[in-house]
């Protein structure tokens, strides 16, 4: 089973925009079976808006696609309430965060209280990480460390650095914190990957392409030609994400 | 193997970093992706750190002839010393050494200091290219490298990662002002990226380069390949622009 653990569904502010129909065609395309679907920050600032799109294509897609709700901690009680409606009516499986385009620093105490409903739900939490000065490696870690029951999932290898000098944070968190994991989209390095692997073990690795930010027949690649085992790839195609999600 | 060259692959061992990468890592991963040449690099900035770096890459070139060749990584604080290396390796070395490498991130030598030029236009003097990192950090975003290009007009100067991941856009937008940047593929996640650069820049100003050989060559070429630039375009992103611009691999 192949699961890709991150993709984006709906019209984006930033230009970009994929149906349903889209998401499920790359995964096609790149023989994958299922996905997890991400809101978009849409043209009108609405996330609930974003979250029912979500919510809606997830329901349809015979079982294909996994929302998760989108949130602004900023928007204080109002994004907490939000997160209780997507998770307890929309039927969201987990909660993503992205502290780029919300401008927030994730580990800032206003944080806490969506993070607080994520855990009475079981819900893990998907970081969009490695954004400098809001989502750094080590920023998600202190924000697990408060949370050590909370499964927290950090995209781009929780380093966002073409000269490699996030892997040091990154590799740091992952080694405090046993409640926190890595998506492989876009990753600078497979050695870096590799080394995770090696070192802390393929369960904490996870395959995710971004699509449509980035490209799912490159990004699977990351896995599928990496030098580790079979059974190390199988885990980080899918078994870890099905873990992840309860669906194992 | 493919006729295909790697314009941007490291061998060097820094301990304080735990990276080693063999020139033997290098052809293994180079051979992966049927890599017929690759350029290789230090990590650390000549003389600073290691100053037998010349000999460590020529021992390399030398291990596997005609399948590496190299760029002399250099520290521009270190002036007439820098100067007088690079003089050594594009002149006493020219079988191996076709070009000059500078890593703003390393150095903190900004794109636009005079001891920069003066390495820049030695190279070029010489008929060798200078690579830059081009990425996201302050030193080596597209538009620090562009004083650079506008200050030594006579020299090729290559963005290499092509602007990172957050400085694409940037890095094609200065390109298009800059008659004498190319951009460099390597470790850039976006294939889509490759073709819109080829589209408005011209096919002969873009070049394939890994950064392997811990970023994978094979992965990397597949990139390019994803980017569906048609047969003609890609011949020259994967080798004709190479040869061209760093001279016959022979």
């Amino acid at each position: 089973v192949i699961v890709d653990s991150l993709t984006y569904l709906g019209s984006s502010l930033f230009g970009h925009a994929t149906s349903a129909h889209d998401v499920i065609g790359r995964l096609d395309e790149a023989h994958v079976d299922a996905a997890v679907v991400c809101p978009v920050k849409p043209r009108g600032y609405h996330l609930a808006e974003a979250n029912d799109v979500v919510a809606t294509a997830a329901r349809n897609s015979d079982g294909r696609l996994v929302g998760f709700a989108r949130v602004d901690p900023n928007l204080r009680e109002d994004a907490v309430s939000e997160l209780e409606r997507a998770l307890s009516e929309l039927g969201l499986a987990g909660l993503f965060l992205h502290p780029w385009e919300e401008s927030f620093r994730i580990s800032a105490p206003l944080v806490d209280p969506v993070i607080e409903v994520a855990h009475r739900h079981g819900a893990p939490v998907i970081v969009a990480s490695g954004y400098p000065w809001v989502s750094e490696a080590l920023q998600v870690g202190e924000l697990a460390r408060r949370f050590p029951d909370v499964n927290f999932i950090m995209t781009n290898g929780g380093q966002i650095n073409i000269s490699g000098l996030g892997q040091a944070d990154a590799e740091l968190c992952l080694s405090e914190h046993a409640n926190v994991f890595i998506q492989t989209a876009g990753v600078y390095r497979e050695d870096f990957l590799e080394n995770i692997v090696e070192t802390l073990g393929a369960n904490r690795v996870l395959f995710g392409s971004a699509f449509p930010l980035m490209d799912p027949r490159l990004e699977i690649l990351r896995i599928k030609w990496a030098h580790v085992s079979d059974e190390q790839k199988a885990q980080m195609l899918g078994g870890n994400a099905l873990s992840l999600l309860g669906l194992s | 193997l493919a006729v295909i060259v790697d314009a941007h692959l490291h061998v060097d061992e820094v301990a304080a970093l735990g990276w080693r990468m063999g020139a033997d890592l290098c052809i293994e991963r180079m051979n992966e992706a049927e890599i017929e040449v690759g350029l290789i690099m230090t990590i650390t900035d000549l003389p600073q750190f290691n100053p037998h770096a010349l000999e460590l890459i020529l021992e390399a070139c030398e291990a596997f002839p005609g399948r590496l060749f190299a760029f002399a990584r250099l520290h521009p604080w270190y002036g007439d010393e820098a100067v007088r290396l690079l003089e050594h390796a594009l002149t006493d070395h020219r079988t191996y050494f076709r070009g000059l490498k500078l890593h703003p991130v390393s150095t903190i030598a900004h794109p636009s200091g005079e001891d920069t030029h003066r390495l820049i236009r030695k190279a070029a003097e010489l008929g060798a290219p200078t690579l830059f990192h081009c990425g996201d950090e302050p030193f080596t975003t597209p538009l620090a490298i562009a004083s650079a290009a506008a200050a030594c007009p006579e020299a090729t100067i290559i963005l290499g990662h092509m602007g990172g991941y957050f400085h694409v856009d940037e890095a094609i937008d200065t390109a298009e002002r800059f008659p004498n940047l190319v951009l460099e593929t390597s470790a850039m996640p976006y294939p889509g990226k490759i073709a819109e650069a080829v589209h408005r820049l011209g096919p002969e100003r873009v070049m394939y380069g890994s950064d392997g050989p811990v970023c994978s060559p094979r992965i990397e070429v597949e990139k390019v390949r994803l980017a569906k630039l048609g047969e003609t375009a890609e011949k020259r992103v994967l080798c004709e622009n190479a040869e061209r611009i760093f001279g016959e691999f022979t």
